[in-house]
């Protein structure tokens, strides 16, 4: 359904007043000028919709105005004239359509019915990306252990754990990791939960068989409780890696705020119950920090730049420091595991929000197959869907309370982070920028299905269809596929930079930020169109040459003329 | 200049410990290490037993050997390997470790024991024996040389040597002098006087492409070129009669007889009559100026001048002043930005510095300065460009800001200028013949620090802002812009080395006439140009400068040597790929306005595309126009200008941080993929030649291919591996070019070999086994 408003304006920051026509949705908000010759649209999927505020200003008398707060690093200004009839304003139904969830509604992914020719849902096959890595081997065996979700509703089902370690022992190393979340490696996330640690496998060295675990913090409590189960799981790990006597545990915390979490029941392995095992604290802050910290970010590049302090007000807000931290801690577990042959185990507290952004910018460095599109979409489906981040909890989907202080930029700061790695090899990725462009737009859009629950569930897999289908628009020209090789990208505010095809696209000032990707297909067109040229030239050329030597035959006085032609 | 070197394992002795971490020289006496030398190069000093830090933290990877101070440059000599170098720059007038006097910044003594340490200048003395040797690069680079083992009193006197040397008294004692004397006029010897820069090749060289304007004919050409049908070339200054600093041609209004410009000329600073630069084709010219010293003759001088310029322009418009030395910063400004930027970029300990990064960046105004100087050149654009009037350039002596101004102006209005036989004119015409203080302002003589200012490198700068923006636009790479900025500091090419045409001719004379050579030329003495890039490049590393993706364009610049008149053609690669684009950003296609149902998916387009209703100014307006269409590479080209945009030059400024260094990563990633595709499709242009020309396949072997790429492709297919050593420093290598005095820190293995950060003791040990 739809509902038409005439007269409305939208108050651009860029080009001022735009009077126009507003067409709402149930998925979204489209507003068009009216001026025929004009091609203004502005048009805004309900779900990049963080809050509606009616503003004040200075408008005509009889006007009321309002203010969409998006999700997408801008805000959009409307006025109306007051309806005289006391009807309501536009934008209180735009706020009941933009919050269904809040409304008790469904959100529009789930009305939505596009079919693509690919079904998304193939995209990630767990047994077969095990299979890809040689997995289950003769250390790493695959447990069916969380079919119902039993172990812990935030795994996926199938988890690949030590070999030597039985169910029953996992049961209870789960009690010892927080929400469960035992250690499991490469993708093997074990969850520890309330007291319970599992870690569960991520990703496995081809060669040294050092391998990437991931689970939650354990349960250790302020009396330092220990777990017998645990530190066996552990030493599990560590045999399971016949290059290394050790075992580095990655706390992503700070870690005062490990120590903090203590009080709270949880904490970090203390190096006395974990023989061979050394903790590193990864220094990243937590959840409300990078919240803040995106905020900020907003007021600077949102509308306008303030034009001389453009740097230092970039470095106030912090953001390129959280990300430069995020890069570094992904970066010192790749080295680990490529030149210490080391397994590691990675954790924050819950070990889905900083612990996804590590395992799987990780083993982007490692492994070449998660930098092809198909390899990225495996990953976010394995480090990020079935490992259990919390979208619907960290982006508020359809909800109002835009206060929410579960609500966090973690996705986000993942994506840039790869962004930050497309720049520093710009050769090494087969996607391109609009690839994680699209990414984030359909993080918020509620178009597709994909990123808006808890946990992999049901919901669909559509936007993995859309992409594939439309592959073109998101491949990178320049992809070189050195798959062997492990990049080490240089963690340094000196290289690090703030995406401002991302940030700073609405402003109209900001154009294309790839020209070289334009050059280069241009360039391909023209080898294309050269070698069509010569092939056709090589087969006339044949036919001529075996014709005239039979002409030749016949007169040899005669010469052929080439064809001067200029190219 | 460029050779890979693969990583040998050296033999070598080493003494038992004494002090822990100090590697001991051989104990075998080297065998002879002799520097190697230039025509008229002379050894002047030189010390034995030498280690040249290469690392911050450790002594293991240094070097042992002799160094060597000469008339031309420091010169290291030594049989040790370095390791970790994955590509080195190398130029013919130099060797791995030398460092040419002129690029000498600082000359820092140090002696631990006595903790002192001692800026040297020529003609002081030093008080203590130093055991460390730092030099403070032009360039950037730190280089550091310990003297632990050497003589005290021989290096004593190599330090003391190298002060005086980097110090001439006199220009002529620069070393240019004395090689171009040895190698183009072997005294007397007439045969061997060949004109520097001839080449003898059937196909012109860049050089012989780019004309010098020292002659009437190459600017009566430029005239040509540019349809300044109502300027013309003016030789009263012949000799540098009328002024010292102005070269001997230069073009001015056809309706000003020699008479009035004689006139005219006393009242201008420096005797500087007002010069043509340029003429757009819409008949509006670009004009450089000094000041009017005289008050009295101001108005009536100023009226007089701009009604010549308003006769020369076909609408008879009118002209538009722009006073350069108001509105932008004046160049003691620009060095302090560049010495700040300095101290952040090479001088600042790197791990400590990085969370002030971009408020030092921000805090040395360099990128401010830079996007000051695109802004200005832009509004300058839209007043020849946009509103069809001539424009004039005025700073008090003309020999600054208005060689920056006008060659960006330039740069962005005429696609001529964006080859690389064309930008190279332009800073011949711009800044050479304009007279340029180089001396001064590159301070060769450092003889008054005031004077110093790096005007050119912002230059070079600004460029390479819009090279980024459109690098599609440029016939030349950031290698060529980096490698011309390095050019600066070798005493040797006429280009760089002298503050007016007047001043290089006189010296000449009197150098000539002092060593009596005789030359037999009209020229007294004749330097060649940096354009002569033989005489430091091989040809196949002269490759570097050549865009890839300059491709298809290269033949209509330049043709027969002349170049074709100077319009704007439609014809443009881009456009239609960047409309496929305008998903991402806006530029919305007309129909699509309520887009079906079945087209839910997200298209996010920006806020608009179009110009604002209320522009806040007329340029602004047509700035807005302009980059709502777009960009025809052969055409206009418009900076970006938002603080987002202006970017720093890592390859230049950071080029020698091994913090900083990428392996197989950075820009050059991309090159290398983007030469090897117009290697391929040269290659498949030229076969088409061939079966045209030939009319058969079997007829000719076909010419060996002669590729513009450094990165070739290896056949038809899509397949050429990326080389091991590509680093985002490439061509260059930050190995023993960067070495700050004892920063605890990671060993520099470390970064060079891969990892970069935190990396635990644990795997160094296994790492140094």
């Amino acid at each position: 359904f739809s509902l038409i408003f005439k007269d409305v304006t939208y108050i651009c920051p860029f080009m001022g007043m735009i009077r126009g026509t507003l067409t709402v949705t149930n998925y979204r908000l489209f507003f068009k000028r009216v001026e025929k010759d004009s091609a203004f649209v502005l048009d805004v999927p309900l779900g990049v919709i963080s809050r509606i505020e009616k503003a004040g200003g200075a408008l005509s008398r009889g006007e009321v105005s309002y203010v969409l707060v998006c999700k997408d690093i801008r805000n959009l200004k409307f006025a109306h004239k007051q309806d005289t009839q006391g009807r309501t304003s536009v934008f209180e139904t735009v706020m009941k359509l933009a919050f269904p969830v809040s409304h008790n509604l469904q959100v529009f992914a789930y009305e939505y019915g596009q079919i693509y020719p690919e079904n998304g849902w193939k995209v990630y096959d767990p047994s077969a990306e095990y299979k890809r890595m040689g997995l289950p081997n003769e250390s790493w065996r695959m447990t069916r252990i969380n079919e119902h979700y039993e172990l812990c509703d935030t795994y996926p089902v199938m988890l690949l754990v030590p070999a030597n370690i039985p169910d029953e022992d996992l049961k209870r190393v789960a009690t010892f990791r927080a929400k469960n979340r035992i250690p499991v490696s490469l993708n093997m996330d074990i969850t520890r939960e309330c007291g319970q640690s599992r870690s569960v496998l991520s990703w496995i060295h081809p060669e040294s068989q050092a391998t990437v675990v991931r689970c939650s913090q354990p349960m250790v409590g302020a009396n330092g409780k220990r777990s017998k189960d645990d530190e066996k799981y552990l030493q599990a790990i560590m045999d399971a890696n016949a290059q290394s006597h050790k075992l580095f545990i990655f706390d992503a915390r700070p870690s005062v705020n490990a120590v903090a979490n203590k009080t709270k029941g949880g904490g970090f392995e203390s190096e006395d119950a974990y023989q061979n095992a050394e903790l590193v604290f990864l220094d990243i802050h937590n959840i409300h920090v990078m919240r803040e910290s995106l905020r900020k970010l907003k007021e600077v590049v949102y509308p306008n730049i303030e034009e001389s302090h453009w740097l230092s007000n970039l470095e106030s807000t912090h953001w390129l420091e959280h990300i430069k931290l995020i890069l570094a801690g992904a970066l010192r577990i790749a080295d680990k595991v490529e030149s210490g042959k080391t397994s590691v185990v990675i954790h924050c507290s819950d070990g889905w929000d900083r612990t996804a952004q590590l395992t799987s910018l990780a083993m982007l460095m490692l492994d070449g197959h998660y930098r092809t599109v198909r390899g990225f979409q495996v990953l976010i489906e394995k480090e990020w869907l079935t490992f259990g981040h919390r979208f619907q909890m960290r982006i508020g989907h359809g909800d109002k309370n835009h206060s929410d202080a579960d609500r966090s930029p973690v996705f986000l700061q993942f994506i840039d982070c790869v962004w930050q790695l497309t720049r520093q090899f710009p050769a090494a990725f087969e996607f391109n920028e609009f690839f994680l462009i699209t990414i984030l737009d359909h993080l918020y859009s509620c178009l597709f299905g994909t990123f808006l629950c808890n946990r992999a569930a049901k919901e669909d897999r559509f936007l993995w269809s859309y992409i594939n289908s439309h592959l073109e628009e998101f491949l990178n020209p320049l992809y070189v596929n050195y798959s062997h090789h492990v990049l080490y990208p240089v963690v340094s505010m000196r290289h690090l930079e703030l995406w401002v095809g991302y940030y700073i696209r609405w402003n109209p000032r900001m154009r294309l930020q790839e020209p070289i990707h334009h050059c280069y297909k241009e360039l391909l067109l023209k080898r294309a169109e050269l070698k069509k040229k010569v092939e056709e030239l090589q087969r006339e050329l044949i036919s001529r040459s075996a014709s005239s030597s039979s002409e030749r035959a016949a007169s040899p006085t005669r010469s052929v003329t080439p064809v001067q032609t200029f190219v | 200049m460029f050779s890979v070197k693969p990583p040998k394992p050296t033999f070598r002795c080493y003494l038992p410990p004494q002090q822990t971490g100090i590697k001991k020289p051989p104990l075998t006496t080297p065998k002879k290490l002799e520097a190697k030398l230039l025509p008229g190069e002379i050894v002047v000093n030189e010390v034995n037993f030498v280690r040249k830090c290469i690392a911050s933290d450790t002594s293991q990877q240094d070097l042992w050997g002799k160094l060597v101070c000469t008339n031309f440059k420091i010169s290291f000599i030594t049989d040790d390997v370095m390791h970790h170098v994955k590509f080195q720059y190398k130029s013919f007038l130099l060797g791995e470790h030398d460092i040419p006097l002129t690029c000498i910044e600082q000359i820092v003594t140090v002696n631990d024991a006595k903790r002192k340490q001692k800026v040297l200048i020529s003609n002081q003395k030093l008080k203590f024996n130093p055991t460390e040797l730092i030099i403070y690069c032009k360039d950037f680079r730190i280089v550091r040389f310990r003297f632990d083992e050497a003589g005290p009193e021989s290096a004593k006197k190599v330090c003391l040597a190298i002060a005086h040397y980097s110090q001439p008294a006199d220009l002529q004692l620069l070393f240019g002098f004395e090689y171009v004397a040895r190698v183009y006029y072997n005294s007397g010897n007439k045969v061997n006087c060949v004109d520097p820069g001839g080449g003898g090749l059937e196909k012109k060289s860049l050089c012989e492409q780019t004309p010098l304007f020292d002659k009437p004919s190459d600017w009566d050409r430029e005239i040509k070129r540019t349809g300044a049908s109502e300027w013309r070339v003016c030789s009263i200054n012949e000799g540098y009669k009328i002024s010292p600093n102005l070269s001997e041609y230069f073009v001015v209004p056809v309706s000003l007889a020699d008479q009035d410009l004689r006139q005219f000329s006393q009242f201008f600073t420096g005797f500087r009559i007002p010069l043509w630069c340029w003429n757009h084709s819409n008949g509006s010219a670009l004009v450089r100026m000094a000041s009017i010293k005289d008050v009295m003759q101001q108005r009536k001088l100023d009226q007089r001048v701009c009604a010549a310029i308003t006769r020369s322009h076909p609408n008879r418009s009118d002209v538009y002043k722009s006073d350069l030395d108001k509105s932008l910063p004046s160049i003691q400004d620009i060095q302090t930005a560049f010495t700040k930027l300095r101290q952040a970029s090479v001088i600042d300990p790197f791990e400590e510095s990085e969370e002030r990064w971009l408020s030092s960046i921000e805090n040395s105004r360099w990128l401010e300065y830079v996007r000051c100087c695109l802004k200005h050149a832009a509004e300058l654009v839209y007043m020849l460009e946009g509103k069809r009037v001539s424009v004039i350039l005025q700073e008090e002596e003309d020999r600054d800001l208005s060689c920056l101004i006008s060659s960006l102006i330039q740069v962005m209005l005429d696609p001529h200028f964006r080859s690389i036989a064309g930008f190279q004119s332009l800073l011949q015409k711009e800044w050479v013949m304009a007279g340029y203080r180089f001396l001064d302002r590159c301070n060769h003589l450092k003889k008054s620090d005031k004077e110093e200012s790096p005007l050119f490198l912002l230059f070079l700068d600004c460029v390479w802002q819009l090279l980024v923006q459109y690098p599609a636009a440029f016939e030349f790479t950031e290698t060529f812009l980096t490698v011309l900025g390095d050019s600066l500091w070798l005493s040797i090419f006429s280009t760089f080395l002298f503050n007016c045409p007047q001043q290089q001719d006189e010296h000449c004379r009197e150098f000539v006439k002092s060593r009596s050579i005789s030359c037999g030329d009209e020229k007294p003495l004749r330097f060649p140009p940096v354009w002569d890039w033989s005489q430091q490049f091989s040809e196949k590393d002269q490759a570097l400068f050549n865009n890839p993706l300059y491709v298809g364009k290269s033949a209509s610049c330049v043709q027969n040597g002349a170049v074709k008149s100077f319009k704007r053609t439609k014809k443009n690669y881009s456009c239609t790929l960047r409309g496929t684009s305008s998903l991402k950003n806006g530029l919305l296609s007309e129909p699509e306005f309520m887009p079906r149902r079945n087209s839910l998916v997200l298209r996010l387009k920006a806020d608009f595309s179009h110009v604002r209703d209320a522009p806040d100014s007329p340029s602004e307006q047509f700035f807005c126009e302009w980059f709502s269409k777009p960009a025809d590479l052969q055409g206009l080209l418009l900076p970006q200008l938002l603080p987002s945009h202006i970017k720093l030059w890592k390859l230049y400024f950071l080029r020698w941080v091994p913090e900083v260094q990428i392996n197989m990563g950075g820009p050059v990633t991309a090159f290398h993929k983007m030469s090897v595709l117009a290697d391929e499709i040269e290659m498949l242009q030229q076969r088409l030649r061939q079966y045209k020309g030939v009319g058969s396949l079997s007829a000719g072997t076909p010419e060996a291919h002669q590729s513009r790429m450094f990165f070739r492709a290896s056949n038809l297919s899509d397949s050429s591996p990326m080389p091991e050593y590509l680093t985002s420093s490439f061509p260059f290598s930050p190995v023993g070019n960067l070495c700050k005095r004892s920063i605890l820190g990671t060993p520099l293995s470390k970064f060079l070999g891969g990892t970069k950060i935190w990396i635990s003791t644990e795997t160094l040990a296994s790492e140094a086994m």
